[in-house]
């Protein structure tokens, strides 16, 4: 039981210092604010569900609505991400041997940091969800349960997914080009910013779009947690709605195994 | 007053590559004891006390801590243990009062003890003003004092210091070893410190030499001296007369301008070269013996290494490559 209490001291130590941290808080306000209400409205009159002057299927929703729940997503990747240079900090500045020598096992030590990591970049998603009005999104409160618990998961899994990558890059500076490197491609693949036809065959959709960005597309697991979440504040889903929720519980999951045994081993 | 051992190292051994850190270490370390290993840079002290704090593994031998194997027991040796690392641990972006209240729930302190301690810890090491001030704030020193303070807010039973005091200034130096010494009077406590400035060990019970991951010597400072030191008299007779004669008298003592420096073989040689000499001498200095002789005598040479004179920087530089032309 008093091991709870190290687990909240560990916890507690990432919020606090993540809320005292104005520069990530700057980008988690100014993030939103870019693409939902400058991008989302500039591009909403062009979001018809058409391609060359033929509705071949519809979204029933305007851009701004579609592009909502991604940068929900968005917040969150930069955010739980972000938050592993907080590993890297506790690494070169020393404050890791302190946690190391203490009585509190390992996995503990780790399991507070990644909730700390998912906490902030749960309240950075939830900065989003202030804009919903603006956005035309309406909720009722068990869609807004159904989607925070989802927004947990998925900031869990990339939570851990950053510490993994935490521990192999030696400075901050390495970091910063490798989360962009991650964070943009897969945001930007992950049907975001565009809609696939799910109406359309594999043939037809290679019409459309080129096989490359298919793949890329299909194979990138943030689009079934965006498609997730879509689910959720939309009720629309591309893919089976089931799929989505599976593949973030799958990755919060896998990725914290891996961050566990990396972290054990060293 | 020291007790039974509270940390026993049984034929520890750790190496890095073709290194040996560590080479068969056997050592007891007693409880309430103040322990001191002493060493240059690189000779193992603070390889073991990573065994200790079971950041490192060793390859070989076993140790404890009250009891508990720190290898297969780490988190309940790591219990009765406070640590001071040589690199600075704390969280600067968080105040004094936050980094010892973290440390305390780490440690299990309970909710009813935490205030009271951290008020406690803060008063000994004079920081109670500074308890809402971000660390980034502090001088070096406050750091450090934190540190200690934090390494006894949950009663440790057992506190390692590696470096404590190094690069700090004298008077910080000096204000360390105070509230250490302050403590010790207070409550029980083993103190196990590493350090390379010997005036630091005087104080301590025993001083454990420890070269090339080696133990050369363990015994309580004075011991050590007695039993590795030498002393010598030095004496300025009061004219070439009184210099001729005593060197007559004592054909093994050596000159340097006017001043005679003899080895004293015993205990009685002074007071027998007073009962004959004392009139004809106008400076009489019996050196005793000092732990930087004795280590100097056991390792083969001095602690701390010497800095580069001036013309060897220049030849190393050439040697670089460096260009002497600007």
């Amino acid at each position: 039981m008093h091991l709870l209490g190290g687990v909240y001291a560990i916890w507690l130590r990432e919020v606090k210092r993540a809320l005292r941290d104005r520069g990530q808080l700057i980008g988690g306000i100014s993030r939103p604010l870019l693409w939902v209400l400058i991008m989302g409205i500039g591009l909403n009159p062009y979001f018809r569900g058409e391609i060359y002057g033929e509705v071949r299927f519809v979204v029933p929703y305007t851009y701004l609505q579609f592009i909502f729940p991604a940068v929900i997503v968005l917040n969150i990747m930069y955010t739980s991400v972000q938050s592993a240079v907080s590993v890297i900090w506790d690494r070169e500045f020393g404050f890791l041997r302190e946690v190391l020598v203490s009585p509190m096992p390992r996995s503990l030590i780790l399991f507070g940091k990644i909730l700390g990591g998912t906490t902030v970049a749960v309240l950075h998603g939830c900065l989003v969800l202030i804009l919903a009005r603006f956005a035309d999104v309406t909720f009722g409160l068990d869609q807004l349960l159904k989607g925070l618990g989802l927004m947990a998961l998925l900031a869990f899994g990339l939570t851990s997914l950053g510490v993994i990558i935490a521990n192999r890059v030696r400075s901050f500076e390495g970091f910063g080009v490798f989360s962009n490197a991650i964070i943009l491609p897969l945001y930007f693949t992950s049907s975001s910013i565009f809609p696939l036809d799910p109406a359309l065959s594999r043939a037809q959709m290679t019409v459309i779009y080129p096989e490359w960005l298919i793949v890329l597309v299909t194979w990138n697991p943030i689009t079934y947690a965006v498609d997730a979440l879509r689910g959720v504040f939309l009720n629309f889903n591309q893919f089976d709605p089931m799929l989505g929720p599976t593949i973030i519980l799958a990755m919060a999951v896998g990725f914290f195994l891996i961050a566990l045994w990396e972290f054990q081993r060293n | 007053m020291p007790g039974s051992p509270i940390i026993e190292l049984r034929n520890l051994g750790k190496h890095y590559g073709n290194t040996v850190a560590l080479d068969d270490i056997n050592l007891d370390i007693l409880d309430n004891e103040a322990f001191a290993l002493l060493g240059p840079n690189g000779a193992g002290k603070t390889t073991l006390l990573h065994i200790l704090c079971s950041i490192l593994t060793p390859d070989s031998g076993t140790a404890t801590i009250a009891g508990f194997d720190v290898v297969r027991q780490p988190l309940r040796a790591r219990k009765n243990l406070g640590v001071v690392f040589q690199e600075p641990s704390l969280d600067d972006r968080l105040t004094v009062y936050e980094n010892l209240d973290f440390h305390c729930l780490i440690y299990q302190v309970p909710a009813r003890e935490r205030k009271r301690r951290i008020a406690e810890v803060l008063e000994l090491v004079e920081l109670s003003d500074w308890r809402d001030k971000l660390v980034r704030t502090l001088s070096s020193g406050m750091k450090r004092r934190l540190e200690i303070a934090r390494a006894l807010v949950h009663d440790s039973r057992i506190v390692f210091l590696d470096e404590p005091t190094v690069g700090l200034d004298v008077q910080s130096r000096a204000r360390i070893w105070g509230y250490l010494d302050e403590l010790r009077k207070r409550r029980q406590l083993t103190l196990v410190v590493t350090t390379h400035y010997i005036e630091e060990v005087e104080n301590c019970d025993r001083v454990c030499i420890i070269d090339q991951g080696r133990i050369m010597a363990i015994g309580t400072p004075a011991g050590l001296k007695s039993d590795y030191g030498h002393q010598s008299l030095r004496v300025v007779p009061i004219d070439a007369d009184a210099l001729g004669e005593i060197r007559a008298a004592y054909p093994e003592a050596g000159q340097q301008d006017d001043e005679l420096v003899m080895p004293v073989p015993d205990d009685h040689f002074a007071g027998a070269f007073l009962a004959r000499y004392g009139n004809r001498v106008k400076e009489f200095v019996l050196d005793t013996p000092s732990l930087e002789q004795v280590f100097l005598a056991l390792t083969g040479r001095a602690l701390r290494d010497k800095e580069a004179s001036g013309r060897e920087r220049t030849y190393a530089f050439g040697r670089r490559g460096g260009e002497h032309t600007r």
